[in-house]
This record gives structure tokens, C-alpha cells and sequence, in this order.
């Protein structure tokens, strides 16, 4: 058997311990996908509701809008940590797919560029009479194909046994990763994830605004998102490479209950939020379904990380053995600038939630 | 080359990078500029009780919001995937030994994102000293993100015998060319700032006009002509063996002269905007916006020149001392000379094989593993026309050449990495440049 075409890895030891790189890449992932199901589940949702037109959902549309190009924004910022620390770790894996792939994968900035122009068109026209509803939605269309490069590159990154097969065939990176089973139903699996928490979202502001349509209308955005889960999220799971599958299925080992304590918290999430979403119900009825379904989320991020390593591992890659060597100067500066930012930006908020003065310039 | 080569027909890989640079580099140095201009700004507006001023600039954080979140965002995170896909062997490299400075990085952008965004929705929130508190904030942390990032663009060109020794990453940063470079890059964000104010207080009320372009006409010309003066002082701090580079290129020793006619053009385009904004200074009413605009091209034309012949001299490496451009590490070579680049790099094997393993398909896995991050078979820096001089056996012989890793011998090595492959691989390549000839 011809050995697999894995790169050398770096020379140089990592800044830090493999597993604080792994923590780090953990929480701004999950900060970067709170973003990303704002900024673009809120996309959708705001713009197939403007696209009905109804008074209710032009209120709606009107509330929500405003928010959703400061939400992109974070999402690209919020992006960058993760792909970074990514890079840090499985560098090896990440360059490589992203190289096979190359076409799609560069892609994704002229996308993400576009999505946004249009959705600060469609926003821009949310306090006027004309609605920009078709740049909502073409510009949300945008924000999901952006998605589905990264989706690309991820699947690819973790099947080097596809890799000389895609090479040969795609030698000037214009294929997507097409060849890999499972990269349509991760995708679909990811998308209905982020209509299913910017519903939650939408929920949790109705409940705190006291906004009875918000509240159902994001309910009934996860109820049905969360449902779709049942046939995107078994396609996903069944189509795993074997060694993976295995360690999903096997009611024992770490990975399998994050996926089971996963799967549970959404499904009551559902069954709590049907009769929540119902005319009449209680505001606060929306909290165990918006406690619960953040919970799935955050056990399908980590139950995402498992099933990478478990996926690597098969190649003989585990990034805990990586050689590392503490830089603390770098470290504390991060720290440093990192706290001096943080209590320049809460003074800023705190600055911002102020009341607006009764005669404009008072000091 | 560490990992597969995306391989770009008559374009070139390079270009890409190029491309996407150019656009994210004018973005990026703009909004560093305007951020300051702003903040400058609104403090005059504030002491003169300006209101009206001060109304304006609100206008400005908006489309400076709109850039920075779309363009200069976008183009930022394309340059990385762009590096990515040219050279991920280089990226990573720097990624592991910069990775807390780009994370400091990411923290300051964050922050600029922040201010900026409470400036747009939270104006009418904010006390007047609050409010160009946040300006200034804002200023600082756009600045900020362009003094850490020096330190990385720096450090490729003259990372210093203290990194290559430690590999920590601050011997690295605080390099021989980070303050001059830092200083140019400051004066020409005021530049590229001041121009693009210039461009939008050309369109404002005549009475407000006057108030916004004769300020901002000084600051403009502070960094018109400031920065060539900058550059000269950065052109010195070069490595030696670069500056020889740029000069001998500069007298047409190489192939890049007409590369060099078009950067030294553009040096001089960056002076007419300084004619421009004693123009928008001396007759506010009179000035107008197109020439604001083509002021700026002109501007981003001459960095973009500087640029392009910072990364020229940078040749033959991507890390100076460190790793060849076509991300082959210097203290990988002599390896790679002795055992075979076939035999120790697992991407050209599996090209050769995906080919038949021929004579023919291992030539082309070395010439696409080692030429092609600079080179095209038939477009940009053609290989096809560089050799059809040649007799088919010369090229085997050429490349053999090309193993020599004393100056004396080859006398590419100066722009050139060393052929990193055996005197038989040598020859295999040679082979694969014949047979461009009849394609």
C-alpha cells in the first residue's frame, strides 16, 4: 500500500501546551458560531420574513435587521481566532485540503464579501417602506454558500486517504471535495443547526423585549430547524468513516455520550418548545428550550472536536503528543493588552447603554 | 515545497497573492489614517464648537465602518487564505513562530471593530469628550494592529541572526527594518486617509467645505511628503545583499526591469497628490472630488510600487535566510541535494505517480514543487520562453547549475533558491523544460 501523502510537520514546537491550544480553539470557535448564528441564521430568518411582508413580520424585520451587520462583523472577527489556532494545530491537515481545494476555498472571501454588500442593503432599507427583501435573501444564500467552503475544506482535511485520488484529478484545485460522503450532510446539518439557534435567539430577545410574534416566530424557526436535524443529522452520522462511526455507537466512550447527551438536550428542547410557541403561552416558557438547545450546541461543538481527533488519529496524527514550548513573554503581552482592551471597551459600553441626553452635546 | 502545489496557468500564484494584497494593503493603511484624521478632527470640531463639523465626521464612521468591515476584513482574512494556498509551508511557519503576535492582533482589530460600531449606533449616546475618547480608542487600536503586524511583515525580510539563533518570537519582531518600516507605514495611512477625506469633503455644503479640507489638506501633505523620505530611510535599513538586489534590478540585471520601470513610475505618482491637496488648502471651493479620488489611486500606485519592491528584494527567499520562496527551508537543501527531493517529499511523489511515474512526470513534480511559486510553463515569468534558447540537453546541464550553493558558481543564487534535488533530479527537470518546447 502506497504510504499517504502527509506533510512534514513544522520544525518549530507550538507557543504553548497542546491542550491549552485545544481550549483556545474551543472557546473562540463557540464565540465565533454565536456570531455566525446571529449574523447569518438571523439573515435568513429576517429576510424570508420580510419577503412575506406582513405587518407583523415588517415590524419584525424592522426590530431585527439593525443588529444583523454588526453580528457579520464579529463572525469574521470572531472567525479569525479559531482559524488560527486551527492552523496552529492541525496546520499539516488544514493547508493541504485547503490547497487540493484551492478554487472554493478562495472563493469564500468574493462571497463573504458580496453577502455582506447585499445584506447592508437589505438592513440599510429596513426604516424605509421599500424593503430590499431580494437582497436579503440573495445576500443570506451568500453567507450559507460561505459555509459550505468551509465545510469543503473541513471534510477534506480530515480524509487523507482522498487526497492523492482529488489531487490527480483536480490539479489545478478547482473540484470541491465532492467525493467524500458525508459533505452534504454536514452541511445541511450545519445550516439547519444555525436557522435552529438564530430561532432560539430570536425567542430569547422576544422574551426579554416582550415581543409575543418574535418569540414564537423564533420558536417556531427552531422547532422546525431542530426537526430537520432528525433527517440531516442521521445522514451525517451514518455516512462517518467506520472507525469513527464505531466510537460514536458505542454508548461508552466520550464521544459517544457527548453525541447522546447532545442529541437529548436538543430533543427536549423540541418537545418544550411546541407548546411554547403556541398564541398565548407564557414568555417564560421560552427558557428551558433556549437553555436546552444551547446546551446541544455546545456538546455538538465539542462532540465536533472528537470526531476529528478520532478521524486523525486513524491517520496516525494526535495533536496532545505535539512538541510545544511555553512562550510566557508572549503570553503575558497577549494578557496584558488583551485586559488594558477589555476595560477600555467595558467603559465604551457602559458609555454606549447610557441614555440619550435630553439637549444634544451635554456634557 | 512541504505540501501539494496549486498550480495557476499563465497567471501565476503569485498574482494572487498580489492581487488581493494590493487592495487589502491601500484598505487597511486608509483606515489607520482616517481613524486618526477622525479623531484630529473631531477635536478641532469640538474646540471651535463645530457642531456642524462634528456632525459631518458622525457621516464618515459610517462608510469607514462599511470599508473596514467588508474590504478590509474581507481582503485581510484573503490575503491569509491566499498565502495559504501559494506557500503553506511558509504560513505555517509563520504561524508558529508569530502565533501570539497575530493573536494581539486579532484582539486590536477586535477592538477597532468595537469602537467603531458604538461610534456608528451609539453617537447620540455618548458625551462630546466620550466621544472623541472613542475616537481616539479607535485610532489607537487601528494603528496599533499596523505596529504588530510590521513586526511580522518585517521580519520576513530581515528576521536577524537573534531569531534564527532562539526562534523566540520578539527576536523576530524587533528587527532591523521594523521602526523604518513602521514610520512609512504611518505616513502613508495619513496620506491614503487624508486623501480619501479629501474625496469626501470635496462634496460637502460650501460653507462647511473650507472647515474640512484646509485642515485636512496639512494632514495630507504631512504624509505625501513625509513618506518618501521614510522610504529612503527604510531602503537603507535593507539587508545588504537586498539592497544590492533592488540597485542591480534597478540597472536591468534581471528579468524584473520592466516590473521596476512600473514600481519606480508609481514612486513618482505618489508625489502629485501633495499638488492636489495644496490645490483642496489653497482654493477649498474650487477643489473637487474626482481629483481626490484619482489622488488616492495615484497614492496607492506608488505604495503599491514600494511594495512590490519590498517583496523583490526579499528574493530568493520568502524568510530571508530562513526558507526559499518556493517554501523550501535553507537547512533543508544540502538534504534534499544528498538524498533526493523525490525520495524525502511525499507531494512530488504522489504528483509523479498520479502520472505514471515517468522520467517525464518526476521532472514535472520537481519543476512544479520548486519553479512554480514564482514561475509560469507558458504565462508570467515563462518557463517555456526563459529556455527555448536552449538545446534540449543544455537545460539538464542549466539546472545542474542551479545545485551550486556558492554565489561564485551559480550566479542565480542571489534571486534564485538552489535546485534542492540530486544531480539525476537535476536532469529530470531538465528534461521536463525540454519538452515544454513542443507544447
Amino acid at each position: 500500500m502506497t504510504p499517504l501523502p502527509l506533510p512534514a510537520p513544522d520544525p518549530l514546537p507550538l507557543p504553548m501546551a497542546p491542550a491549552a491550544l485545544k481550549a483556545l480553539l474551543l472557546l473562540t470557535f463557540t464565540l465565533h458560531l454565536m456570531a455566525v448564528n446571529l449574523g447569518v441564521g438571523g439573515s435568513v430568518i429576517t429576510a424570508l420574513h420580510a419577503l412575506r411582508g406582513t405587518p407583523r413580520d415588517r415590524d419584525l424585520v424592522r426590530r431585527i435587521a439593525p443588529m444583523l451587520p454588526s453580528a457579520v462583523t464579529f463572525a469574521i472577527t470572531l472567525g479569525v481566532a479559531p482559524l488560527l489556532f486551527l492552523q496552529l494545530t492541525y496546520g499539516p491537515f488544514f493547508y493541504t485540503a485547503s490547497v487540493l481545494t484551492a478554487v472554493p476555498w478562495l472563493a469564500m472571501i468574493f462571497l463573504l464579501m458580496a453577502g455582506y454588500t447585499l445584506l447592508y442593503r437589505f438592513t440599510g432599507s429596513a426604516g424605509s417602506e421599500r424593503l430590499h427583501a431580494a437582497s436579503g435573501i440573495a445576500g443570506a444564500l451568500l453567507l450559507l454558500a460561505v459555509g459550505l467552503m468551509l465545510v469543503n475544506v473541513t471534510t477534506l482535511s480530515l480524509r487523507p486517504d482522498l487526497w492523492a485520488a482529488h489531487a490527480a484529478a483536480s490539479p489545478h484545485g478547482l473540484r470541491m471535495n465532492t467525493a467524500d460522503p458525508t459533505l452534504w450532510p454536514r452541511y445541511l446539518h450545519m445550516a439547519a443547526g444555525i436557522l435552529a439557534v438564530a430561532g432560539l435567539l430570536l425567542a430569547g430577545w422576544g422574551a426579554w423585549r416582550d415581543h409575543a410574534f418574535a418569540r414564537m416566530a423564533g420558536l417556531r424557526w427552531f422547532i422546525g430547524a431542530t426537526a430537520s436535524q432528525a433527517a440531516w443529522g442521521t445522514w451525517l452520522l451514518v455516512k462517518q468513516p467506520k472507525p469513527v462511526l464505531d466510537l460514536l455507537l458505542d454508548g461508552m466512550s466520550a464521544p459517544s455520550l457527548t453525541l447522546w447527551l447532545g442529541v437529548a438536550c436538543g430533543a427536549l428542547a423540541l418537545f418544550m418548545a411546541i407548546p411554547a410557541s403556541q398564541e398565548g403561552s407564557s414568555a417564560r416558557a421560552v427558557w428551558g428550550p433556549f437553555g436546552l438547545g444551547l446546551a446541544s450546541t455546545l456538546g455538538m461543538i465539542v462532540l465536533r472536536d472528537q470526531a476529528r481527533d478520532a478521524s486523525l488519529a486513524a491517520f496516525g496524527f494526535h495533536p496532545g503528543a505535539l512538541p510545544h514550548r511555553t512562550d510566557w513573554l508572549s503570553l503575558g503581552v497577549f494578557g496584558l493588552t488583551f485586559l488594558g482592551l477589555a476595560v477600555l471597551l467595558i467603559a465604551v459600553l457602559r458609555w454606549a447603554a447610557q441614555p440619550i441626553p435630553a439637549t444634544p452635546d451635554a456634557e | 515545497m512541504n505540501h501539494p502545489v496549486w498550480d495557476i496557468p499563465f497567471l501565476g500564484s503569485g498574482w494572487i497573492i498580489g492581487i488581493i494584497s494590493i487592495i487589502h494593503v491601500s484598505i487597511a493603511h486608509l483606515v489607520v489614517g482616517a481613524g486618526i484624521w477622525l479623531a484630529w478632527l473631531e477635536g478641532r470640531a469640538q474646540v471651535g464648537g463645530d457642531r456642524v463639523l462634528s456632525g459631518w465626521l458622525r457621516q464618515r464612521t459610517r462608510a469607514l465602518l462599511w470599508l473596514s468591515s467588508i474590504f478590509g476584513a474581507g481582503t485581510g482574512v484573503g490575503i491569509w487564505v491566499a498565502i495559504g494556498l501559494v506557500n503553506p509551508t511558509a504560513t505555517q511557519h509563520l504561524i508558529r513562530g508569530f502565533v501570539m503576535g497575530w493573536a494581539i492582533e486579532w484582539l486590536l482589530f477586535a477592538g477597532e471593530m468595537a469602537t467603531l460600531i458604538v461610534l456608528v449606533r451609539a453617537y447620540d449616546r455618548l458625551r462630546p469628550r466620550q466621544r472623541l475618547a472613542v475616537y481616539w480608542l479607535y485610532a489607537l487600536c487601528a494603528w496599533l494592529s499596523l505596529v504588530v503586524i510590521n513586526g511580522i511583515v518585517t521580519f520576513m525580510l530581515s528576521p536577524g541572526q537573534g531569531w534564527t539563533t532562539t526562534h523566540a518570537m520578539w527576536d523576530g519582531f524587533f528587527n532591523a527594518t521594523y521602526l523604518p518600516s513602521l514610520l512609512l507605514r504611518t505616513l502613508v495611512s495619513l496620506a491614503l486617509g487624508g486623501l480619501w477625506a479629501l474625496a469626501a469633503g470635496a462634496v460637502a455644503d460650501a460653507d462647511l467645505r473650507p472647515r474640512i479640507l484646509q485642515p485636512t489638506a496639512w494632514f495630507t501633505l504631512a504624509g505625501v511628503l513625509l513618506a518618501p523620505l521614510a522610504g529612503w530611510y527604510y531602503f537603507r535599513s535593507f539587508p545588504p545583499a537586498a539592497r544590492e538586489l533592488v540597485l542591480g534590478n534597478l540597472q536591468g540585471a534581471t528579468g524584473l526591469a520592466q516590473g521596476f520601470r512600473w514600481a519606480l513610475w508609481g514612486l513618482g505618482a505618489f508625489l502629485v497628490p501633495a499638488l492636489l491637496a495644496a490645490w483642496a488648502r489653497v482654493s477649498p471651493a474650487s477643489f473637487r472630488r474626482p481629483a481626490a479620488l484619482v489622488g488616492l489611486l495615484l497614492a496607492c500606485w506608488g505604495f503599491g510600487g514600494f511594495e512590490w519592491i519590498r517583496e523583490v528584494a526579499r528574493k530568493p527567499y520568502v524568510i530571508r535566510d530562513v526558507m526559499y520562496s518556493n517554501g523550501i527551508r535553507v537547512d533543508e537543501v544540502e538534504a534534499y541535494q544528498r538524498e533526493g527531493f523525490l525520495a524525502r517529499n511525499a507531494w512530488a511523489r504522489t504528483f509523479a505517480a498520479s502520472k505514471g511515474d515517468t522520467d517525464l512526470a518526476r521532472g514535472e513534480a520537481l519543476v512544479r514543487s520548486q519553479c512554480l511559486a514564482c514561475h509560469t510553463r507558458e504565462g508570467y515569468r515563462s518557463l517555456k520562453a526563459l529556455t527555448a534558447a536552449n538545446a534540449p540537453e543544455d537545460n539538464g546541464i542549466f539546472v545542474q547549475g542551479l545545485r551550486g550553493l556558492d554565489p561564485a558558481m551559480n550566479p542565480y543564487l542571489d534571486r534564485m533558491p538552489p535546485f534542492a534535488g540530486t544531480d539525476e533530479e537535476a536532469e529530470l527537470a531538465g528534461k521536463y523544460l525540454a519538452s515544454l518546447k513542443g507544447k
